[in-house]
């Protein structure tokens, strides 16, 4: 990308001789020009295949081993070339990241194979154009994957690291039961003990055979209901004490308190708990009665055991909106047909539609085609809106299902690539701004264009922030001090990555500014920049002196989130002591006016 | 790449330079333009007729007759050009995205349009390969004169001769356009038009509200620091 704009530079440079008979201020110095030797042809033999290129083409990224003075370790002097022992298909791709900018990932390659030629040449894969990346991440994460369940396997044989507290044992084990031969066995018995806890509270209400002198038949619950009550009681302890070993080793008690399955285990023990405590009170024995329903949702502690049931439930709370849209459609066309039965109805005799409550469940009857045939119309006209009903019901049934199973699978996996997008646009960003570096002669350049624009109109380029605090300063007749702090500050610029670095050093600087007070000295502002942008500095603060370094930063700072798809790199000062002079002159005369006042 | 040049341009005249002429498909419809304009229809999409124009520039011999720049100059420019524009024109669009790109805190449009009409010499709306070397080479290996007649042309904006307030306004506008708001000290309404009149203050000589090119060239030749400016972008390419 970086290469398309640094082709048009000169032109830009070149046009800005319009603005020399219009300047209000004479331009400054250009920037001394590195004439590198003359564009000539490199020769690059990856095994065998040889590659041409420009130099100027691999060094349009300087800090990949191609374009730095890294590639010089693989010149081979005999033959003239640099030689590379690597993979010359996927060289290719790498060759055409320098020519047009674009990184692409070939399908049919290896992921492994083709990271390890990325991290080879010092490419970061976040570059990957848009057109590939989805499928690199793609690859990237089921390998990942792949790798991850390997490591898990040969983990398990492992043994467990000793420094591993007892807790952290116990968590591990709940978790992953297949890790030791105790979790499994934990596993399988509380799995038994679920199973045999559920099929006793089914088989509580069967009746029993009775006894030829009892008068009615009575549930084997009521028969055998000691041993129930013994049964019930072992599971429950059973699960009591599950659910406090689990708590104990949760690593976070309050996330495991508000998970979903321990909310579950807490619903299935309480009602025996509820149960013990309750005497057998008439009054409240109808609340026992509904209480002892929840037994029946320690069947869910089963999704523990089985990652499909929790698969389902995922799918089925990601698709709610459109089991919400094929409610609320249903319950219209229930209202609605309902309302005309009831008034249709309402002339027959004996009729047993009696409200339109009451014709609500014919309708949902008739719609789902059940047709149990409680209740039917009389009157020629309910016969007529009844069989309307059912064959809309058909339609209104019907239709929605598949769209909602397809949007199953749709919206599931929508949701995970738009997740996916999300956490891959974060991370390239980042990668793309550690990526583009362009040159940094294509650098100087541009600041120097534009500061040509600026003498031109005998304005200067500040960063919003600084605007709005030397609109606010400009009521305090201190105008230089605004304009050492517009100075020190960065440009908003358009490239996301600049923006944010500097804007985040520019608040702190306009802060610095407020905090130390108009009387701030140029020293304190300086201290408190170099203070904070250690890193792209380093460069210049060990070649310049310290006022120097301030403006030069700043000067830098001012143009760099100018520069269109940049990173800040480090400012103008480069080894040789000619272009540091220069540049030195060329902002002698900026600090000269600064602390003129 | 950033620029993903139109394959869909509105045809420009393309009369005296080669053109690679390429089957028509639907002989029998008439082309939506002027009578040279060729173009390659997709098959694969009957209805929507893409034309995509290639443009070749003139020979190699033929461009360093007409400018100044040197045989490996040359070659190193059309490269460039090349790679950015692959049909070998530059629309205005393009043209005002890429100019765009270096001024991000303003709105460079308007001054690249008034750069547009500058470069593109006769005026059909595109720029072509050789439009773009001939105004690099006045810019950058042309005498002062040919660089402030140049200059000259395009603040000209109608071409006829005279730099008008009207006109002087309108470039100055776009120059502050470029700066952005976020400027210190802010760009306030009438800096361009202050700045107009300094101008015409210092190039009308006979005092007729227009400056000629001779008026131009005089002051600007007697003024040192524009002088000096002129010479500062020798060495770009």
């Amino acid at each position: 990308m970086a290469a398309g704009v640094a082709a048009w530079l000169p032109f830009a440079r070149a046009a800005a001789i319009g603005w020399m008979p219009v300047a209000s201020a004479p331009m400054p110095p250009p920037p001394r020009d590195k004439r590198r030797g003359q564009d000539g042809l490199i020769i690059l033999n990856v095994s065998g295949t040889r590659f041409q290129t420009w130099r100027n083409t691999l060094e349009r990224y300087p800090d990949t081993l191609l374009g730095s003075t890294e590639r010089d370790f693989f010149f081979h002097e005999e033959t003239n070339e640099y030689f590379f022992d690597r993979d010359p298909d996927i060289f290719r791709h790498i060759l055409n990241f320098y020519r047009t900018g674009k990184l692409h990932y070939p399908r049919h390659e290896c992921i492994s194979a083709y990271d390890e030629e990325l991290a080879f040449f010092g490419i970061i894969p976040e570059i990957i154009g848009d057109c590939c990346y989805e499928e690199y991440k793609d690859r990237r994460r089921e390998n990942a994957e792949r790798i991850q369940d390997d490591e898990e396997n040969e983990n398990n044989k492992d043994m467990v690291p000793p420094d591993m507290s007892f807790r952290e044992t116990m968590w591990r084990a709940f978790e992953n039961p297949h890790t030791s031969t105790m979790a499994l066995v934990f596993y399988y018995v509380t799995g038994f003990f679920i199973a045999v806890s559920v099929m006793a509270n089914v088989v509580e209400t069967v009746p029993c055979s009775s006894g030829p002198n009892r008068a009615k038949e009575t549930s084997c619950g009521e028969r055998y209901a000691l041993a129930f009550f013994c049964l019930d009681t072992a599971c429950v302890m059973i699960f009591t004490v599950e659910y406090l070993l689990r708590l104990i080793a949760a690593p976070s008690r309050y996330k495991f308190v508000k998970s979903v399955m321990s909310i579950i285990d807490v619903v299935a023990i309480m009602p025996y708990y509820i149960g013990l405590v309750m005497t057998d009170n008439e009054d409240v024995s109808g609340a026992f009665v509904t209480l002892r329903v929840f037994r029946v949702f320690r069947i869910f502690k089963f999704s523990r055991h089985s990652a499909g049931l929790r698969i389902l439930g995922y799918t089925l709370k990601s698709c709610a909106s459109e089991l919400g849209f094929l409610l609320f459609s249903l319950t219209m066309a229930i209202i609605i047909f309902a309302t005309v039965m009831f008034y249709a109805e309402k002339g027959s005799s004996a009729s047993k539609f009696t409200s339109i409550p009451a014709a609500f469940w014919y309708t949902i009857v008739t719609m789902t085609t059940l047709g149990y045939g409680d209740m039917v119309p009389k009157t020629i006209m309910g016969k007529i809106f009844g069989s309307i009903c059912s064959l809309s019901g058909v339609l209104v049934i019907a239709l929605p299902v598949p769209v909602i199973v397809s949007n199953f699978s749709r919206i599931y996996h929508q949701s995970q690539r738009a997740e996916k997008r999300r956490a891959q646009k974060a991370s390239k960003e980042a990668g793309q701004a550690l990526v583009c570096k362009s040159n940094p002669t294509f650098e100087t350049q541009h600041h120097h264009l534009l500061h040509c624009l600026e003498k031109t109109t005998n304005h200067e380029f500040v960063d919003e922030q600084t605007y709005e605090t030397s609109c606010m300063e400009v009521s305090l007749a201190k105008p230089s001090m605004s304009r050492s702090s517009s100075m020190s500050s960065s440009q908003h610029g358009l490239s996301s990555c600049c923006t944010r670095r500097n804007k985040r050093k520019t608040f702190n600087v306009s802060n610095s500014n407020m905090v130390a007070g108009r009387r701030g000295s140029i020293q304190e502002l300086s201290t408190i920049h170099i203070r904070e942008r250690p890193l792209s500095n380093s460069r210049s603060s060990l070649n310049a002196k310290f006022e120097e370094t301030v403006p030069l930063n700043s000067e830098e700072q001012s143009y760099i989130t100018a520069a269109v798809i940049s990173m800040p790199t480090p400012p103008v000062t480069t080894p040789e002591g000619g272009d540091s002079t220069s540049s030195h002159d060329f902002l002698q005369s900026n600090i000269v006016r600064v602390s003129a006042l | 790449m950033l620029y993903p040049f139109p394959s869909l341009l509105s045809c420009p005249v393309l009369s005296e330079t080669q053109l690679i002429s390429v089957t028509h498909l639907f002989p029998g419809a008439p082309l939506p333009s002027l009578p040279h304009a060729l173009s390659l229809t997709d098959s694969t999409d009957s209805d929507l007729e893409l034309a995509m124009v290639r443009h070749q520039p003139e020979g190699l011999e033929q461009l360093q007759a007409q400018t100044k720049f040197t045989r490996k100059e040359l070659q190193s420019l059309y490269r460039g050009f090349k790679n950015e524009c692959p049909s070998g024109l530059v629309d205005e669009e393009t043209f005002k995205l890429i100019y765009s790109q270096f001024f991000p805190q303003g709105d460079a449009t308007t001054y690249a349009h008034f750069l547009f009409n500058a470069f593109d010499m006769d005026r059909n709306g595109s720029i072509r390969f050789e439009d773009f070397v001939i105004g690099l080479s006045v810019l950058l290996r042309g005498s002062v004169t040919e660089k402030l007649r140049w200059a000259f042309n395009l603040y000209d904006i109608n071409k006829d001769g005279y730099i008008t307030k009207e006109e002087m306004l309108a470039i100055m506008k776009s120059i502050y356009d470029m700066m952005g708001r976020y400027t210190f000290p802010s760009v306030k309404d009438d800096a361009a038009l202050e700045h107009v009149e300094k101008f015409f203050q210092k190039m009308d000589r006979n005092r007729d509200g227009v400056v000629t090119i001779d008026e131009f060239i005089e002051t600007c030749q007697t003024d040192e620091n524009i002088m000096s400016s002129m010479q500062l972008f020798e060495n770009v390419i």
